[in-house]
C-alpha cells in the first residue's frame, strides 16, 4: 500500500526519492501533488505562467556564443545559456514564480522558503511581491553574512528574512527550519522549495518548472549552430539547475556533466562532492546520495559557493548519475575562482560562484578533446563580489 | 490506562544517568517511556529538543552508544525508541535487531517514515518484535487514519502498551511547549479517533502543565510530556520530582 500519490515518486534503478515526511506534512504533500497535476492541465495556469516568464522574468534567456574564451581554451565553440540574465539574476526565479502561481491557485497566500546563496530567496520574494503574497525566507547566518546583498534585496521586496543559527548556518539548516515552519502553518502556507530535493512531489515539481532552461537551450543551439554540442555541462547543488539544463538533452548522443563543489580538500567536511563521498541515506524527506558520518548524522560540508554546499544530491539527479546518464565532476574553490576570472576577462560576463564551478571544468574538457560545449550559466556574480574581491586581491 | 508517557532524550543530561531515569520511571508505575535518539537534523522538533539532541551528540551519544547503554537493562518500563529514519537505515535491519535484542526497547517511533516507504525494513523489524508506532497528525484525515492503523496493526490486547498505542499529534508544528494548548480541538479529535480502533491513544505536542495532562487523561488517552520534562532534567531536576505533580489529576 502506498501513500496515494499518482505521479512517479521514485527515480532510477535504486528507487531514490520517496516521501519520508513527518505525518503532519503528508496530507499537504498529497494536496500539493493534486494541485500541481491539475495546474499542468489547466490552460489558464499555463498561459499565466508563460506570460509571467516572458514579461516579468525575461524569458527566453539568450544563448550567448563565447568565441574569445573558446579560442583561448582551444574549443571550436562555447555557448552560454544565460540564466544570469533573468530577472533577479539566476535560474531560481523559474521555479519560484511557477510555485507562487500554484500557491495562489491553492488559495494559500502565505509563502515559506529556504535559501542558501540567497538567489532562491530573492526570486521567491520577488514573485511574492509581484503576486501579492506574504513571504518568509529562512536563511542560515553564515549565508546571510556572505550573501548580504541578497538579504537586502529580499527585505526590499517585503520579505521577512528569518536567521537560522543552528549548525553551520547554511542551506541544510535553513531547510530544517523551513520544514518546521511549514508543519506549523501548513493549513494556510505553501512552502516553495527551491531545489530538486525534499519529499515527493517537490523534486518533480522543481524539475518540471526548471526544464525550460534546457528546452530553450536545445532549440537555440540547433538554430544557432545547426547541431547539438558534444558536451552539456552545469553545476549541481541540490540539482535544480543541473536537471533543468540536462534533462531535455537526455535523449541525445552527447556528454552530460554535473559539477559538484570540490571545496578546499578531499576529507569529509571539506567539500560537497556527494558522489565520491556520499552514501545512500535519507535527509529532508528523500532518499539519495548523502554526505554523512558513520552514525547516519549529516556531515558538515564546505564550498566557497553558498549554493553548492548542500550535503545531498537531489534524488533524480543522483539516480541519473548512478544509472550512467549524467557524469559527475568536481571543481575546487580555487578552480572555480579561476574559471570566473577567465570568463570575466574574455567575455565581460561576471558569473555566480556556483556557475563558476562549471566554467572551471572547461580546460579539462578541452584537453580531453571536446570541441563544442554548451554551459549553463546559472546566475550572475553580483552577489559574490565581496568574495571575488577578497580572493582576487582587487 | 497508562497515566503518562514521558519522553527522555538519550544522552541528556548524560548516558550514564539513563539507567537511573528508567528505574525511577518504573518505580513511578509507568508502563512505557519514549527515548529520543539524538539526530543531527531533527526536522520535527522544536528548540528544546533540538538543543537537547545537540548537547547529547556533543557528549558522544551516537546511536550505537545509546543502544549499548541500554544493553542488559531490565529495571525499566518498555522503551519506545523515538528516532529519525537515517541512523536506523545506516545500521540496517539485521544489525538493528541484534543491537535491540538485549534492551528494553519494544517499539520504534520513526518520525519521518510514513507507512509504505520502507516496507521490507518495517516488516522485518515488526516480525522481530519492534513495531512502528502509528502517528496521527491534525492533518491526517479519518480515512487515512484508518489506513495507518491498518498498515501498522494492533498486535492485540495481550501486547504491552508500547506496542499497541497510536500517537496523536495534538497540534500543527513541531515538538515543544509553546503557548498554552487549546484543549477543545484535541478533545474533539480524540473523540473522533477513539472509535476507529480498540487500541490506546497517546496525545503529545504542547502538553506540560498538570491541568492539560489531566484533561487528556479524562478523554481516555495517555498524555505525553516531552520538551518540558527534558528541559527540567537538563536543569538538574530529578525525574520523580518532575513527574510527581503530573501523575496526579489536577481537578
Amino acid at each position: 500500500m502506498t501513500l496515494g500519490f499518482t505521479l512517479p515518486d521514485r527515480f532510477g534503478s535504486q528507487a531514490l526519492g520517496g516521501c519520508y515526511a513527518p505525518e503532519t506534512l503528508v496530507q499537504p504533500l498529497l494536496d500539493l501533488e493534486a494541485a500541481f497535476r491539475s495546474a499542468l492541465l489547466d490552460p489558464a495556469y499555463l498561459a499565466e505562467l508563460k506570460g509571467e516568464l516572458r514579461h516579468f522574468v525575461g524569458r527566453p534567456t539568450p544563448l550567448t556564443p563565447a568565441p574569445r574564451l573558446a579560442a583561448q581554451l582551444g574549443l571550436k565553440a562555447l555557448f552560454l545559456k544565460r540564466e544570469d540574465l533573468t530577472h533577479t539574476g539566476a535560474h531560481k526565479i523559474n521555479n519560484a514564480l511557477a510555485q507562487a502561481l500554484l500557491a495562489k491557485r491553492m488559495g494559500k497566500h502565505e509563502i515559506i522558503a529556504e535559501t542558501g546563496a540567497g538567489q532562491h530567496g530573492v526570486a521567491t520574494a520577488a514573485a511574492c511581491a509581484r503576486l501579492g503574497l506574504s513571504c518568509t525566507v529562512y536563511m542560515g547566518i553564515t549565508d546571510m553574512a556572505r550573501q548580504a546583498p541578497n538579504v537586502a534585496r529580499m527585505r526590499l521586496f517585503g520579505a521577512k528574512v528569518e536567521p537560522v543559527e543552528a549548525g553551520q548556518g547554511t542551506l541544510k539548516e535553513a531547510v530544517n527550519e523551513a520544514l518546521r515552519a511549514w508543519a506549523a502553518r501548513c493549513d494556510r502556507a505553501h512552502y516553495i522549495l527551491g531545489s530538486a530535493l525534499g519529499p515527493h512531489p517537490f523534486p518533480t515539481l522543481v524539475r518540471t518548472f526548471q526544464t525550460v532552461i534546457g528546452e530553450e537551450a536545445r532549440a537555440q543551439i540547433l538554430e544557432q549552430a545547426g547541431a547539438l554540442p558534444e558536451v552539456v555541462i552545469a553545476c549541481a547543488g541540490g540539482g535544480s539547475n543541473g536537471l533543468g539544463l540536462l534533462v531535455p538533452f537526455l535523449g541525445d548522443p552527447l556528454q552530460r556533466i554535473a559539477v559538484e563543489a570540490g571545496g578546499h580538500g578531499p576529507d569529509l567536511g571539506e567539500h560537497a562532492a556527494r558522489l565520491d563521498g556520499g552514501r545512500m541515506g535519507v535527509l529532508h524527506g528523500c532518499k539519495t546520495l548523502l554526505l554523512q558520518d558513520d552514525h547516519g548524522h549529516t556531515a558538515e560540508t564546505a564550498s566557497i559557493s553558498a549554493g553548492l554546499d548542500y550535503p545531498a544530491l537531489g534524488p533524480e539527479l543522483a539516480a541519473l548519475i548512478l544509472d550512467g546518464k549524467v557524469e559527475v565532476r568536481r571543481a575546487s574553490d580555487e578552480e572555480a575562482l579561476s574559471g570566473a576570472r577567465r570568463l570575466c576577462q574574455a567575455e565581460g560576463i561576471l558569473p555566480a560562484l556556483e556557475s563558476s564551478h562549471a566554467l572551471a571544468l572547461l580546460p579539462a574538457l578541452a584537453a580531453e578533446g571536446a570541441a563544442t560545449i554548451l554551459l549553463g550559466l546559472s546566475g550572475r556574480g553580483d552577489k559574490d563580489l565581496s568574495t571575488y574581491q577578497s580572493r582576487s586581491g582587487l | 490506562m497508562n497515566p503518562l508517557l514521558p519522553f527522555l532524550m538519550a544522552g541528556d543530561p548524560s548516558l550514564e544517568a539513563l539507567p537511573q531515569l528508567l528505574s525511577d520511571a518504573k518505580a513511578l508505575g509507568l508502563k512505557a517511556v519514549e527515548l529520543g535518539l539524538p539526530h543531527s537534523d531533527p526536522i520535527a522538533d522544536g528548540p528544546v529538543l533540538q538543543a537537547a539532541a545537540h548537547r547529547a551528540i556533543q557528549r558522544g551519544a551516537t546511536p550505537l552508544r545509546v543502544l549499548q547503554s541500554l544493553t542488559g537493562i531490565t529495571d525499566s518500563p518498555d522503551v519506545v525508541l523515538f528516532t529519525y529514519l537515517n541512523p536506523l537505515l545506516q545500521l540496517g535491519a539485521a544489525e538493528l535487531k541484534r543491537l535491540l535484542a538485549p534492551t528494553p526497547v519494544r517499539a520504534l517511533l520513526v518520525v519521518d517514515l510514513p507507512f509504505g516507504e520502507e516496507p521490507a525494513f518495517e516488516a522485518e523489524l515488526r516480525a522481530a518484535g519492534y513495531p512502528m508506532v502509528p502517528l496521527l497528525a491534525p492533518t491526517t484525515t479519518l480515512g487515512r487514519a484508518r489506513q495507518i492503523l491498518a498498515e501498522r496493526p494492533d498486535p492485540g490486547e495481550g501486547a504491552p502498551f508500547a506496542q499497541r498505542f497510536a500517537y496523536v499529534v495534538a497540534r500543527l508544528g513541531v515538538t515543544g511547549t509553546g503557548q498554552g494548548l487549546d484543549l477543545k480541538p484535541i478533545s474533539e479529535r480524540v473523540a473522533d479517533l477513539l472509535p476507529l480502533s480498540s487500541r490506546p491513544l497517546a496525545v503529545g505536542f504542547g502538553l506540560s502543565d498538570p491541568r492539560s495532562l489531566t484533561a487528556i487523561r479524562r478523554l481516555g488517552a495517555t498524555p505525553v510530556i516531552g520538551s518540558a520534562l527534558v528541559q527540567e532534567l537538563a536543569e538538574g531536576r530529578g525525574l520523580r520530582e518532575a513527574l510527581a505533580s503530573r501523575l496526579v489529576d489536577d481537578l
